[in-house]
């Protein structure tokens, strides 16, 4: 980022006399182009660029410099033009956009790890930098995690916001409605990476918008797809962009007919996902090329276009309306320049080409071209026709360097896109209208539900807190999220519904008063009066009472119901037992542990029976940046120790129980009598899923089991309880018939059974998917001789007993990876894969690619490391994405000596500092 | 090893002579008590005293090491005489006297480890044992003279056979504090470090058993290197590792502790000096944290007997600090001590490694941070792996206490609600107290209403012995 000091003073002398030269908007290219920008960002993290993966990319670290855009006089009174002086912004002018609610556009990046995002995004934010007015001129953009550059990922998200300001007849088209030509587009950066997906939910549920980028090479990929469910689950209205044009133009140089077939093809996959979205409120979410949601770009060469740019280009040329216009530059649309004919189908003539590549395709690769051979004598006149101008100093530069200052001038990258985002995403008075349903818990005839239908500043208060982000100063943080209705102010009492907050209820509920509302400027926060409904907002001083995630209202909305919590897609499946070097640090690490818990809402910090911590993730990855995060921002340094990871498994059964078997109480006088079997197939997911659970209408849940898991209806009614922890995928079910005095040692029988079910006979690992049943009860006459403690400890062995005998097997965790790598890569990927008990399911070239789609099952316990093999394996080629899909049964029997199960069972047992022998079946059963 | 020497009947004899007690209680654990009479008919000829009693205590209710002044005091005795392993816990009102008894032991082999590992260690190395080693120390010590010579090797004393507790117990504890800082004890051991010496700097050899007394080593001296002589095996024993898991161990049931909500309070001692004023300082914490306590008498608790109060999550055994110890991994709810409540209780409290287990030290100790106005963040809960709070805590710090009224009349109607549905039992909330718990068991004792069908149909039982019925015979 070092560039970044030199540029402004650059680009203010650039935008000081294009101010001059621009005083009302020109009829011709160039006029549209000389748009007012101004972007205005803030932000918390985030990387500044691609690391050094090829010279290619670290060249262009800044690629935007040469955006033109002048500046509003209103806003902008620099006194001296030279100085070192950014656009500036104060507080006050920012907060004053705030509250034009219909001119906010609050928006995420998504897509697939690697498509360009951050790079698209630093472009927005590069194109014009204007920072809070104090620290104008000390120019570092973005703050930067160094192990973000270092490895080219984005690790944690990052909020933007930017500033632009319409022309009128930009505007001409727009429909909605606005108030005034200024708008505030709060965007948010996303992580690309699988480990980092709750990163992106916690964006999501703050904004109404997506930008969906997807490579325009390597189309729709796993993670795009994921993302884009999640977002269409939240009702989030998205927009694509295909990016990495520039790949098309220079490193494959396809011609247009191919490149067209290819981002064809892209979109329509994209429109595949969408379509089985069919949400009535909130429309057809497809995206099209010919309406203007689709746009094309070259994130790192810093330009872009959709059709509506060239579409406005060729109306007036072709005296034909410009929404009939975009049409023909997209689908079957072609044209002839010799007959001046447009036609439906090729005719076959040779210079009979499709709209897209006779107008959009063909121009720009004929100007790259240009540029790229120094053809200068040709292309000013081109340029000049396009009513692109060049400075002095810009005329003698030389290819890829020319190339991009040309095509960033005449197809500005911010321009297209955030005019699309202007045009084509909802403002949250739009949005907030359809997702309320989504958000708000309560009723959704009440105040505080009408008040987010309709974004009203003036209803109560309601907040969500998305995320917690670090603050300078250790240990504190800010509570990030979105007023979704009311204000939210400085020194404001408000009511904290936390995630367990049930209505009515004193859990979980606070009421604290707001130290500092702020917003960003740049790397510097500013502190503003109050924050209105629709905005992104930080908050300052409640972050000892909100944990991960949390709803505000004011302080006497006794009434309101919290809004919905945010579901995950990933789960944490790795986990490493950390420990500090020197014992007196325990402290230290607790404390780190805590903040580290709060700071990243998909971490799970954990202690085991052993009294181990540990730290859960959602990968390799994920737990690699949590353990640098938690050493070195949370912990001040201290050394901590990190064990090898260790993935949990879970106990199940393979067959119903050999016999039934019994166990005796202490006192010898009751009998239990249990077997245990297997679930059917699917019933743990339906339980894990919640589409069975303990808090069903016993006639819902007896429908679902008989119907899709033919049980029978009567033994449906019998269930007593799921397990662990009362709602996991085991359960106990009554078998017994006339048995006395059952009802009374239910109780204790589920109290046994839920801690049996959380320490399985094996390793003490959770059981899954086992269901017990109760055939036959004896019970001691005297109710004082078959209470709790008879009963639950009988209970508990009764159930191991059934456990053992039923062939018990360990279940361990299954990855679903993803694997995108040209055909010479495939057997290296093979390879590494069968060496890893992993197995391909899935092989499919990609349409007009060489790259070939890989999926395949790996178990988990296999996975570290993979990353690292596939790449040395590859020659770098292939990039895995891993996500958490199913459990899946180990073959061997963990109680036959000497098999991989047992071996197994007795590594776990021993890092739990068990004993490394099973107990056996002999001291659970008893004989009569 | 000869009877009398084993039991020392003759300084016995000494001691209740010297005394004069006329009514003695001699305390026998289960593994010794075969020996009993041959030893009440040995002093009865040793002390030759007219009109003297000899009362045999056996099976006591709570650790037999603690001397059973309840039991003692049915009799009316004068004293005490306590036979093998002791914790040597301070007794409130009788005198008493101890055996420890004697184990074989190789002094030559024990000495030559001894020797080794002292030349091997960098550190100086304190001898702890096991008291019923103590009389074998004079010879370890002659025969490791050599190493002793160079300071590296220090030895731990016995304190007094004999124990006469004074009137103001309490005041002689807080004298003691001052010299405190240099003079160690544990489990009937003193010594003495030089002026500005903590135990960090040693190294432990301890000989003995790997028993309670050693455990409790373990965890006081956790920062310590500490190796185990095996007197029976003759070996040393240098991997504590199972030892020092015991500590993560306790850290884990602290953790868990800080979730309960219910905790039940373990009487397990009666005899141990200041254990009532521990109880109420225990119960006083607990009420501040905002979780409720119910106090239980228990001798030896065991899982089936604590498993009779489902509704406690955790329960503090309040013992003499040997018998605290209980690896509570078969039970229901974990079993912790009056140390480990203390810093589970107390917001903001945070283990640093030291570890108490003598709660005379602990009556009037104020634990680190411990002040009220804790930072009133959120609690992180390290079972659930996310912040929690206690509401009622929340409450305490200035909740607004008409609403509280209200509110627990609503919670009370939900739960009359819910006892309706059937099914409900599936569903169970943490319940804040015994009451509660009790409103939403499931079983509600005999439904006298019922649901007003008639009578039911006669349905033919079990026939048959309680042993084995006779559906059950035939079946197996």
């Amino acid at each position: 980022m070092s560039k970044t000091n030199v540029r402004p003073k650059q680009r203010v002398s650039e935008s000081s006399s294009n101010s001059a030269a621009a005083p009302s908007p020109s009829p011709s290219l160039l006029g549209f182009l000389l748009k007012a920008i101004k972007l205005h960002f803030c932000c918390s993290h985030s990387k500044s660029s691609q690391n050094g993966k090829s010279s290619f990319h670290s060249e262009l670290l800044f690629p935007f410099s040469f955006l033109m855009y002048h500046v509003l006089p209103t806003i902008l009174t620099s006194p001296n033009p030279f100085s070192i002086q950014q656009v500036k912004f104060t507080a006050e002018e920012l907060r004053r956009i705030m509250d034009y609610k219909h001119n906010i556009r609050n928006m995420s990046v998504i897509a697939h790890v690697d498509h360009g995002k951050s790079t698209l995004t630093d472009s927005l934010v590069a194109a014009a930098g204007i920072i809070a007015q104090e620290v104008a001129g000390d120019v570092r953009m973005t703050d930067t995690r160094a192990d973000e550059a270092e490895r080219g990922i984005t690790i944690k998200s990052t909020g933007i916001s930017l500033y632009y300001e319409m022309t009128d007849a930009a505007l001409k088209a727009f429909k909605g409605e606005r108030n005034g030509n200024e708008y505030l587009i709060n965007l948010i950066d996303s992580p690309g990476h699988v480990d980092f997906s709750s990163e992106v939910t916690a964006a999501l549920r703050i904004t109404d918008g997506a930008l969906v980028v997807v490579d325009c090479i390597e189309g729709v990929c796993v993670q795009t797809e994921t993302v884009l469910r999640q977002a269409l689950g939240e009702r989030i209205r998205p927009v694509l962009t295909v990016n990495k044009m520039d790949r098309c133009f220079l490193e494959l140089q396809v011609d247009g007919e191919e490149a067209y077939q290819t981002f064809q093809r892209v979109i329509e996959n994209a429109n595949v996902i969408m379509a089985t979205y069919e949400d009535p409120l909130l429309g057809d979410v497809m995206v099209y090329p010919e309406k203007g949601t689709v746009a094309f770009s070259a994130g790192l060469h810093g330009w872009a276009f959709t059709l509506t740019n060239f579409a406005k280009m060729y109306a007036s040329k072709f005296g034909v309306d410009e929404s009939k216009m975009m049409e023909r530059l997209w689908g079957e649309n072609y044209f002839d320049p010799k007959t001046k004919k447009w036609t439906t189908k090729s005719t076959g003539a040779p210079t009979c080409k499709r709209g897209f590549v006779q107008f959009c395709y063909e121009p720009i690769k004929q100007i790259i071209n240009t540029c790229m051979n120094d053809q200068k004598d040709i292309l000013w006149p081109m340029l000049t026709k396009l009513g692109v101008t060049m400075k002095g100093e810009e005329k003698e530069l030389m290819g890829k360097a020319l190339m991009k200052r040309v095509m960033q001038t005449w197809l500005p990258a911010a321009t297209a896109l955030l005019e699309m985002m202007i045009f084509h995403l909802p403002s949250p008075h739009t949005a907030q209208r359809y997702r309320v349903e989504n958000l708000y818990e309560g009723p959704l005839d009440d105040q505080y539900a009408n008040a987010i239908r309709n974004c009203d500043p003036e209803g109560p208060l309601m907040l969500y807190v998305s995320k917690m982000i670090p603050a300078s100063d250790k240990g504190r943080f800010f509570a990030f999220g979105r007023v979704f209705a009311g204000r939210v102010s400085t020194g404001l009492k408000v009511r904290i519904m936390g995630p367990n907050y049930v209505p009515g209820e004193k859990k979980d509920l606070y009421v604290k008063s707001v130290q500092r509302t702020v917003i960003w400027m740049g790397k510097k926060q500013e502190t503003v009066e109050d924050v209105p409904c629709g905005n992104t907002v930080a908050l300052v001083g409640l972050d000892q009472f909100i944990t991960k995630n949390a709803t505000l209202t004011n302080e006497k909305e006794t009434e309101a119901h919290p809004i919905r919590a945010m579901k995950f897609s990933v789960s944490p499946v790795v986990r490493v037992a950390v420990q500090c070097k020197v014992a007196s640090d325990l402290p230290k690490l607790v404390e780190g542990l805590k903040r580290l818990a709060k700071s990243d809402p998909m971490v799970v910090c954990t202690i085991e029976e052993s009294g181990e911590h540990i730290i859960a993730g959602a990968g390799e990855l994920h737990l690699e940046i949590c353990l640098k995060d938690l050493q070195d921002d949370f912990m001040g340094g201290a050394e901590i120790v990190v064990s090898d990871p260790v993935v949990s498994f879970r106990e199940t059964v393979l067959e119903k129980s050999s016999r039934t078997v019994m166990s005796k109480s202490p006192n010898k006088h009751n009998r239990l009598y249990m077997e245990a079997r297997p679930m059917e197939e699917g019933l743990a997911e339906a339980i894990d899923d919640g589409r069975v659970g303990p808090r069903d209408d016993p006639k819902i849940r007896g429908k679902i089991l008989s119907e899709e898991f033919g049980w029978d209806k009567d033994l449906a009614k019998k269930i007593w309880c799921f397990g662990p922890e009362t709602t996991g995928p085991n359960m106990v079910v009554d078998m017994c018939k006339g048995v006395q005095y059952l009802n009374e040692i239910k109780d204790s029988v589920v109290a046994g059974f839920q801690w049996a079910s959380k320490e399985g006979a094996l390793a003490e690992e959770n059981m899954r998917g086992i269901c017990f049943e109760v055939c036959d009860v004896v019970l001691h006459a005297d109710a004082i001789h078959r209470g709790g403690g008879q009963v639950i400890p009988t209970a508990r062995r009764v159930i191991y007993a059934s456990q053992l005998t039923a062939k018990p097997r360990l279940l361990e965790p299954v990855y679903l990876v993803e694997i995108q790598a040209p055909e010479q890569a495939l057997g290296g990927i093979y390879s590494v894969l069968n060496q890893r008990r992993g197995h391909v399911f899935e092989e499919m070239q990609r349409p007009g690619t060489p790259l070939y789609n890989i999926k395949a099952y790996l178990p988990v316990v296999e996975s570290f490391g993979f990353s690292g093999a596939l790449r040395a394996s590859t020659s770098g080629q292939a990039f895995p994405q891993c996500v958490f899909d199913h459990w899946d049964m180990m073959g061997s029997d963990p109680l036959e000596a000497g098999s991989q199960a047992s071996t197994l069972v007795g590594q776990i047992r021993k890092r739990k500092g068990l004993k490394e022998q099973m107990t056996p079946l002999s001291d659970f059963e008893d004989k009569l | 090893m000869d009877f009398e020497s084993k039991y020392e009947v003759s300084r016995v004899a000494t001691f209740i002579r010297s005394h004069n007690f006329k009514r003695i209680a001699l305390q026998f654990p289960d593994e010794l008590l075969k020996d009993s009479t041959r030893v009440v008919r040995a002093l009865r000829t040793e002390v030759d005293v007219k009109d003297i009693g000899l009362y045999v205590m056996a099976d006591t209710t709570y650790g037999s090491c603690c001397v059973d002044e309840v039991g003692a005091s049915h009799i009316n005795a004068d004293c005490v005489i306590h036979y093998g392993h002791t914790c040597l816990s301070p007794t409130t009102k009788l005198p008493a006297f101890f055996v420890f008894g004697k184990a074989p032991i190789n002094t030559s082999n024990c000495a030559n480890h001894l020797c080794n590992y002292a030349s091997s260690s960098t550190k100086p190395v304190m001898v702890l044992f096991g008291l019923e080693y103590g009389y074998a120390i004079q010879d370890i010590i002659k025969a490791s003279a050599v190493e002793t010579s160079k300071f590296k090797l220090h030895f731990a004393d016995v304190m007094s056979q004999s124990m006469i507790p004074t009137k103001d117990s309490e005041k002689t504890n807080g004298d003691c504090g001052v010299p405190e800082r240099r003079t160690y004890r544990i489990g009937g051991l003193i010594w003495n470090l030089k002026e500005g010496q903590t135990m960090d700097v040693y190294s432990v050899f301890w000989i003995g058993p790997e028993n309670s007394a050693f455990s409790n080593v373990v965890l006081t001296f956790n920062t310590c290197e500490i190796v185990r002589y095996d007197a029976t095996e003759n070996q040393l024993l240098t991997d504590t590792l199972q030892q020092r898991r015991i500590l993560k161990r306790r850290y884990y049931l602290v953790e868990k502790a800080k979730d309960a909500e219910i905790v039940g309070i373990l009487v397990g001692t009666l005899g141990v000096a200041g254990y009532l004023s521990m109880i109420h300082q225990i119960k006083e914490m607990i009420t501040k944290a905002g979780k409720k306590a119910y106090t239980l008498v228990m001798g030896k608790p065991n899982p089936s007997k604590l498993a009779n109060f489902p509704e406690c999550n955790v329960f503090i055994y309040i013992s003499c600090a040997q018998t605290a110890l209980l690896d509570s991994k078969d039970f229901l709810a974990p079993v912790i001590t009056p140390f480990e409540a203390i810093l589970a209780f107390n917001r903001g409290s945070e283990w640093t490694g030291k570890y108490i287990m003598e709660f005379q030290d602990l009556v009037n100790s104020t634990p680190v941070g411990s002040t009220d106005i804790s930072k009133k963040e959120a609690r992180f809960s390290f079972i659930q792996g996310g912040y929690i709070e206690d509401p009622d805590f929340q409450d305490m710090n200035g909740g607004d206490e008409d609403e509280d009224g209200g509110l627990s009349l609503v919670n009370l109607s939900t739960a009359v609600q819910e006892r309706g549905k059937d099914q409900k039992s599936i569903i169970k909330g943490t319940a804040k107290s015994g009451l509660e718990y009790f409103a939403n068991r499931s079983f509600q004792g005999l439904d006298i209403n019922g649901n007003g069908n008639g009578p039911e149909v006669f349905i033919i039982g079990r026939t048959g012995k309680a042993s084995g019925y006779d559906n059950e015979t035939s079946n197996h």
